[in-house]
């Protein structure tokens, strides 16, 4: 099972640190030696500020060695810049912690920036104090504290690149914290950050010069979002929709292809698990957006593409399902892919919900060619005994709307699935359904470029005075 | 013809006679001749050039061009049209002691005998006749000046006594008014004003003349003695005049002067103002140049003989229509390794398109300039024009010949020059011309095979100037050509970066890896600009894009093929549109100039794409595409939308044919295989498709044709559900498989896509192995509200789009949808420059599912637009 293991190939993508839970997986799932992942992880730990794990994991590795001198050094080489940076940053922090300066703030930075300059003589390098102090206490694991420093840092700065940076640094710290909530909503500003780059880089020449071809930063970081957020949407409660809603947006869909295909494992187990959300009438929970509905279908499509560069049994297996209609292989692909996904860290919590969700599918699909079914051949083609076959069908068409096209024979063991064609009146209403909808929605648009612009300029003129 | 000039030349019999004709030839030259450019030293220059180029001229060499080939025939036979370049023919065989002698003295004739025409106009009072003979002994006098010879004081003479009948006429003139005609009185005036202009000029030597004119004779012979006399033969000719014995050494030792490492600048100089005059002779330049390769001794002698050699064998063939004789190109190739292998082992010379200007007639070198000398020039372009010229010889050259192939053969000298130059450039750190060189290395190797692109490189491999990009250190000939495309990418050229994501595409679509090809292609948004560019890259375009389809046909892919195809072919115009034939137009007719603009294009025989086998491979996956669509729409009014339209016009044709034939042609075998397969009878059409010959032609034939069949059963499956399903309640999934001899497996499984993609109305019964049809009659009005549906629908995606255009690049509306869209393009285009890599897909745009998504799109536009106001 190793060649589908994706660590490798994400870890590149990855923080230093956001990498410790991987190979800590790793072990766990022993795939690779243990030892070859623990002098992974003590490479790892060497390079970061986390001395006392890397000597632990020195001695693990080579229990009867004398730990390095360097450690301790550095260690103490740490431990004085720790309390250089705490002692540069708490000057800042107790400005901003006074509550007559938290009042005073505003919106602009710039104008704040005057304000702490003018009253508590704060400077910017100052300031950026807060910056290192964050970083560097990320870089021996406080993440909470690094969040924090990072988070005030964001407010008042007005670099642009160290703003990104603390953006990055802020996500990590969070989801390595392990608070999901807010490293969605970090993630989601950053995402906007991404995806607006390109018109701030045209009003700030500054980014523009230092990195050459910003559409070229662009992608990468959207690849490097994609990995990030991987963390976050396979531990949020709301995550696998909207890593469907994120990853199939055009601009993400096309980073995927374009430099991460291997995200589309993700991405089709994604759409799987999200089968009960979209089969389900969209008035139960929020309303789930079309793409979300129409995931399968989508992804499908994508990883048809990609075949040539990308495929695993994930995506195999809804290959096999949606265009070759072959359910033998099918089946087998199940198989390895209930695997795969029990393997991998993002997704191992979910292999009973996968099994479960592409049973729904291929039954699905099953029923809807198959006008008559020996329920001991579908029993079979769901990896199921006879018995849970049967009583897994019947709960299926318990829960669903099968109900009343789908009867079981028991005498001759089949289940008879009597779906009168559609009639023609219901095919031209569905056809027409979303016209009227979309002719507003262009009506909307059309209304609003007028608007937009006149918006624009406004926003602009502000922008360019201050420089 | 050359033996012609041979025997001539060993008679040695004609000296007499030739001087002779030159008289004559001489007296009959003078009415072409405009009186107006008679004072233009340059004019007369080139014409002395030419005389003594044509002098030495071929008397070696066979190629002495066809011009010339008549007009010694002409003189001979005595025929009275012998013009101007006549006399400088007259004896070309000779030897050139010889030559240069009576060349010398022939001036001298010459201007006796313009003189005593002028006489005897005198004589008879024609002045016209005056003023042309006038002219002419101007011209001499110039072009004896040029070859720094003195005035002959012949000449001083004639101005004098003339300048005093002129003003004897005038006054004759004003007394009797009516004695001359208005031409005649016309030419008196001019005579008179170039008589007083000449001797304005002629200022000192007249007044000296005047003063004593047995003095002024004297000086002159003095002047002209001293010359060095080294020809072998001394003058046996002596002229009325005795002036004549002084001259002609004079002549023969300029001449012979030449030749001298020494002299080599003025050489060139003159030679350099003689280059591109009308009446210049090139072959003769030609040689001089060589001779003067041959004396040059320093490095800057040898650099500043071949920059102008060089040109002048490129100058040789001035007309657009015919290509440089092969000899001439042959040795244009040797020297211009030659330069490059001197500026490339000297780094102290360097040769620039731009340089300070400096004296050409003196010798340079490092110490005298103080580190670097530059020499104006461009070796590139030399480069591009000797690329040019080979593939102009190609064009010209009937295919299939051997002198085509033995032609190709010249190739690899080629390429092995390029990668010199390449190699010179890398070391010089020129990045221009270093792209454009790499580009010309490109365009030889990106539509090869392997093979022929190992055997280039191996001739490049042995030569001592070795660029980096090789392929012996590439390994194999896709890293050779990545490796040169990545420099172009990185290179600000856009065309040339333009070109080489064509030629890379080209290669690798060439090399069977569609999916690359297909996505380089889609990344480089190359379809929506390539409108704008000109006309060669289009082709370069079409080519791509038509490779790419062939290859999409051998990997199997036959619907992208049929979509990649199809563009090219509904234009009917395939062979004008990859320039391998020029299209008959049949409503208008095209200039000549558009004719042969159109000619230079096309491109050499051996880069065709064969366009039979494209249009098999066209034509045999639109039938594989449209079939089973024409079978499975049953409406007359949705036949009309036809995938293919060039394949349904043929279908059409077809059908409407009484009495077919067995097939001949290559469309014949496919339009039969296509009813073939329209009745269901699959084993006929792949016996068809696969008896077509040019298959031989594709690579890895076999291959083909058994996917061919494949596909062909998979399609006659789905063609005859579609046909008769109506006719069946039920059928068995056995007899389907036994019929198109597919596994049960295949069956079920196209089947099943069908069901499910709703193109059957149909079920599994899984019991009994058998396919149910649930058919349900439409009626008229339920037709009509179906169709009325699609329309609308067709509308709204068709406003949307509109209005995405609009929108364009304001990242204005559907934010996620469309807006970024053009950002995501422009980052993709810059991502696989900066990178240089290939990359994956920019497809998977939003085919389906358009209208949610562009709903959802409006609402995640607000939160982006308050955070850019921020």
């Amino acid at each position: 099972m190793a060649e589908h293991d994706l660590s490798k190939t994400i870890i590149p993508y990855l923080d230093r640190h956001l990498s410790f839970p991987l190979l800590a997986h790793l072990v766990e799932t022993s795939l690779f030696p243990v030892e070859q992942v623990q002098a992974a992880q003590y490479e790892l730990a060497k390079g970061t500020n986390m001395f006392d794990y890397a000597v632990n994991l020195f001695e693990q590795i080579h229990p009867d060695q004398q730990v390095p001198a360097e450690f301790d050094e550095k260690r103490k080489n740490a431990v004085s810049t720790h309390e250089r940076l705490q002692l540069e940053a708490q000057a800042v922090l107790d400005v901003i912690e006074n509550p007559d300066v938290a009042q005073a703030l505003r919106q602009d930075k710039n104008q704040n920036l005057q304000y702490l300059k003018d009253n508590y003589g704060l400077t910017l390098d100052q300031i950026t104090a807060l910056y290192n102090f964050g970083q560097f206490q990320y870089s021996y694991g406080n993440y909470s504290g690094a969040a924090d420093y990072l988070y005030h840092f964001r407010v008042l700065s007005t670099d642009n690149d160290l703003n990104t940076s603390a953006h990055w640094g802020k996500l990590a710290s969070d989801i390595l914290t392990g608070r999901w909530e807010i490293a969605l909503e970090e993630l989601n500003t950053l995402r906007d950050a991404i995806d607006s780059r390109s018109p701030s880089s045209i009003l700030a020449p500054s980014a523009a010069s230092n990195a050459p071809e910003p559409a070229l930063v662009q992608l990468h970081s959207r690849t490097w979002l994609a990995h990030w957020s991987l963390f976050v949407y396979f531990n949020h409660p709301q995550g696998r929709t909207l890593l469907l809603e994120t990853f199939l947006s055009p601009t993400y869909l096309n980073t995927i292809q374009t430099s991460c295909p291997w995200i589309l494992r993700y991405l089709a187990t994604a759409a799987i698990l999200s089968r009960k959300s979209a089969s389900l009438p969209a008035s139960a929970s929020a309303p789930v957006s079309s793409r979300v509905r129409n995931a399968i279908r989508e992804v499908v499509k994508v990883i048809q593409t990609e075949e040539y560069q990308y495929q695993d049994p994930v995506t195999s297996f809804l290959k096999e399902l949606y265009v070759e209609f072959d359910f033998e292989a099918a089946q087998r692909e199940l198989t390895l892919a209930e695997r795969v996904v029990g393997d991998d860290f993002f997704l191992g919590e979910f292999r009973e919900e996968f099994l479960d969700n592409a049973r729904y599918l291929i039954s699905e699909a099953y029923c809807r060619i198959h006008q008559k079914i020996d329920i001991g051949d579908l029993s079979e083609r769901l990896n199921l005994s006879r018995d849970e076959g049967e009583k897994w069908i019947v709960n299926l068409i318990r829960e669903t709307r099968m109900g009343a096209d789908a009867k079981i024979d028991l005498e001759k063991n089949v289940i008879q699935i009597n779906r009168p064609p559609l009639p023609i009146y219901q095919t031209v209403i569905e056809k027409t359904r979303g016209l009227a909808l979309r002719t507003q929605a262009i009506g909307a648009a059309a209304a609003r470029t007028g608007q937009q612009s006149v918006a624009k300029t406004e926003t602009q003129a502000p922008a360019v005075a201050v420089k | 013809m050359s033996r012609f000039f041979r025997q001539a030349g060993d008679s040695d019999s004609d000296s007499e006679s030739s001087d002779d004709e030159s008289m004559s030839s001489g007296a009959e030259d003078v009415p072409q001749r405009p009186p107006a450019s008679t004072a233009k030293p340059a004019a007369s220059m080139s014409r002395f050039l030419k005389t003594a180029g044509s002098d030495s001229s071929d008397s070696d060499s066979d190629e002495d061009s066809d011009s010339d080939s008549d007009t010694p025939h002409r003189r001979r036979s005595g025929l009275p049209t012998i013009d101007d370049s006549d006399d400088e023919e007259s004896d070309d065989a000779d030897a050139p002691g010889v030559r240069i002698k009576s060349a010398a003295e022939r001036r001298l004739d010459e201007m006796k005998a313009t003189g005593k025409a002028i006489e005897n106009g005198l004589k008879i009072n024609d002045w016209v006749a005056i003023s042309n003979e006038f002219d002419k002994l101007a011209r001499m006098i110039q072009r004896q000046q040029n070859v720094s010879e003195p005035v002959p004081p012949f000449y001083i003479q004639t101005l004098v006594s003339l300048e005093v009948s002129i003003n004897t006429a005038a006054a004759k003139e004003k007394e009797a008014k009516k004695k001359m005609n208005a031409t005649n009185a016309k030419a008196l005036t001019a005579v008179k004003q170039k008589v007083k202009r000449a001797i304005k000029e002629y200022e000192v030597e007249v007044k000296k003349f005047q003063d004593d004119p047995e003095t002024f004779e004297r000086e002159y012979a003095a002047v002209v003695a001293p010359e060095p006399v080294t020809s072998k033969r001394t003058s046996t000719q002596t002229g009325e005049a005795t002036e004549a014995e002084n001259f002609t050494p004079v002549g023969k030792g300029g001449k012979v002067m030449q030749f001298t490492a020494d002299g080599i600048f003025k050489n060139l100089q003159a030679v350099q103002e003689a280059r591109g005059k009308k009446n210049t002779d090139r072959a003769e330049q030609i040689r001089i140049l060589e001779k003067l390769l041959e004396v040059s001794v320093t490095s800057y002698q040898r650099i500043r003989v071949l920059l102008a050699l060089i040109s002048s064998r490129f100058d040789y063939n001035s007309s657009v229509a015919s290509h440089m004789p092969i000899e001439l190109w042959l040795s244009a190739q040797r020297e211009v390794d030659q330069l490059v292998a001197i500026v490339a082992t000297d780094g102290n010379y360097s040769i620039q398109e731009l340089t300070d200007d400096y004296d050409e007639s003196i010798e340079r070198s490092p110490t005298t300039e103080g580190g670097i000398v530059r020499i104006r020039g461009s070796i590139i372009s030399f480069i591009d024009r000797l690329d040019d010229e080979f593939t102009r010889s190609l064009q010209n050259i009937d295919p299939h010949g051997t002198e085509y192939v033995d032609r190709l053969k010249d190739e690899k000298v080629l390429y092995c020059t390029i990668c010199r130059a390449q190699a010179f450039y890398e070391k010089t750190k020129q990045d221009q011309p270093l792209g454009r060189v790499i580009m010309r290395r490109l365009e030889h190797i990106y539509s090869k095979p392997n093979a022929v692109v190992q055997a280039l490189e191996a001739a490049a491999d042995v030569s001592e100037f070795k660029p980096n990009m090789i392929l012996s250190v590439q390994g194999t000939t896709s890293a050779l050509i990545h490796a040169l495309c990545v420099y172009l990418y990185k290179s600000g050229n856009s065309l040339l970066r333009t070109r080489a994501m064509l030629s890379h595409i080209y290669h690798h679509a060439l090399h069977n890896d569609f999916y690359t090809a297909r996505d380089m292609l889609l990344m480089s948004h190359l379809q929506e600009s390539i409108h704008s560019a000109d006309v060669a890259t289009q082709i370069l375009y079409n080519r791509t894009v038509v490779q790419l389809g062939l290859c999409a046909f051998r990997s199997g892919l036959i619907k992208e093929a049929q979509a990649t195809l199809q563009d090219i072919f509904t234009t009917q115009r395939v062979k004008e549109l990859l320039a391998q034939g020029v299209h008959q137009q049949r409503f208008q007719v095209l200039t000549p100039e558009q004719e042969k603009a159109e000619k230079q294009r096309q491109l050499p025989f051996h880069m065709h794409i064969n366009t039979e086998l494209l249009e098999a491979a066209f034509l045999v996956s639109s039938m594989l595409v449209e079939i089973p669509l024409l079978a499975s729409i049953d409406s007359e009014e949705m036949k009309r939308k036809a995938i293919s339209k060039p394949f349904r016009r043929l279908l059409d044709f077809a059908d409407r044919q009484v009495f077919t034939g067995p097939p001949e042609s290559t469309r014949d075998h496919i339009m039969q295989a296509s009813k073939a397969l329209q009745d269901g009878e699959w084993e006929q059409c792949r016996d068809l498709i696969q008896s077509i010959k040019i298959w031989s032609l594709m690579p890895e034939a076999a291959t083909v044709k058994e996917m061919l069949a494949q596909r062909i059963q998979e399609q006659g499956l789905r063609t005859y559900l579609f046909t008769y399903a109506p006719h069946y309640s039920a059928l068995s999934i056995s007899l389907l498989s036994r019929t198109f001899s597919l596994p049960p497996r295949t069956v079920t499984s196209i089947v099943s896509k069908m069901i499910w993609n709703e193109e059957l109305s149909a079920s599994l019964d899984q019991s009994g192995d058998v396919v149910v049809f649930h058919r349900i009659e439409l009626s008229r009005t339920q037709q009509l509200a179906q169709s009325v549906a699609e329309k609308l629908a067709a509308m709204i995606e068709q406003s949307e789009k509109v209005l995405d255009v609009k929108m364009g690049g304001a990242s204005g509306w559907g934010d996620r949808v469309e807006g970024t869209k053009g950002d995501k393009r422009n980052e993709q285009a810059q991502e696989r420059r900066g990178r240089g890599e290939r990359t994956r897909g920019a497809r998977g745009g939003p085919r389906g599912g358009r209208g949610g998504r562009f709903s959802q799109g409006l609402g995640n536009q607000m939160p982006g637009q308050t955070q850019r106001g921020e």
